[in-house]
């Protein structure tokens, strides 16, 4: 296994793990860190607000990438006997389901 | 400077920094999905004939950084304007606003494989792959530019 195969692994499965951890981590608010604007300040994990509006939107992001960069890293160092098995096509297929996902997530703003 | 006037030099560069990344997903997305066939005389036919395998470098550092300048001003959007839209109950706005925050932040994670599949080492194999990301990636930035020129247009420039 050449290391540009190796790479390859790795962002396909960064490309699948990334988008079902963020529609996760939005559903349940998996946030690794909180930022509160109105005090400047940040919080680990999910934290209540503080002082007015939490932001959980970067913790998501941050989740979502550790776990992917995670499960990428082990992909990449697996046999490839087994890695054979993982379409390529899932690098879309997943972010576009999750797209779809999170737009109707989101949907009942445009329907008020 | 004070922290308002900060934040719309930011939004200036963030707005500069997405044309910039919307000309390049532009031209690449219509040179994969509508290639020219024969030479181009037109305007639009020289748009689609432009090489493709050129705007993969202008698109991985041009996402992150319009994204990163977002992500700095979206805190003063946070405390400002996102407030105002929940009071006025302007939810269409609001709700596509949402809609831009998660495509945005989902297609950021499709980054490392629209660069992969964009290598020649990568190439004949996956061409509906290189293509369908470039595609994701495409609607996303359109997406963003629109909504967040709509939704800076709800509360005036600068106000």
């Amino acid at each position: 296994m050449t290391a540009s195969r190796q790479f390859g692994l790795f962002t396909i499965a960064f490309a699948i793990t990334y988008p079902i951890v963020y529609i996760t981590a939005m559903e349940v608010n998996l946030a690794l860190f909180t930022y509160h604007p109105a005090i400047g300040e940040f919080g680990w994990g999910a934290d209540k607000p503080r002082g007015g509006p939490a932001m959980y939107w970067y913790g998501w992001m941050s989740t979502s990438a550790l776990a992917a960069l995670a499960v990428g890293v082990m992909c990449a160092r697996l046999p490839e006997s087994l890695t054979r098995m993982l379409p390529a096509a899932l690098a879309w297929v997943v972010p576009f389901a999750a797209m779809i996902t999170a737009a109707g997530l989101t949907a009942h703003f445009l329907l008020r | 400077m004070s922290w308002t006037s900060l934040m719309t030099v930011l939004l200036i560069i963030h707005g500069l920094s997405a044309v910039a990344l919307l000309g390049a997903i532009t031209h690449q997305a219509s040179s994969v999905w509508w290639p020219a066939r024969a030479r181009a005389g037109s305007f639009v036919g020289r748009f689609r004939a432009v090489p493709s395998t050129a705007y993969v470098t202008a698109v991985i550092v041009l996402y992150p950084l319009t994204m990163l300048l977002g992500a700095i001003i979206y805190t003063h959007y946070t405390i400002g304007a996102r407030i105002e839209l929940i009071q006025l109950q302007l939810w269409k706005p609001y709700g596509v606003f949402e809609m831009k925050e998660h495509f945005a932040a989902i297609t950021l994670g499709i980054l490392p494989a629209y660069w992969y599949f964009w290598q020649p080492s990568a190439a004949p194999q996956h061409l509906r792959v290189r293509a369908m990301l470039t595609a994701l990636l495409a609607f996303t930035v359109w997406w963003s530019f629109l909504v967040g020129h709509i939704v800076n247009n709800v509360r005036g420039f600068g106000s």
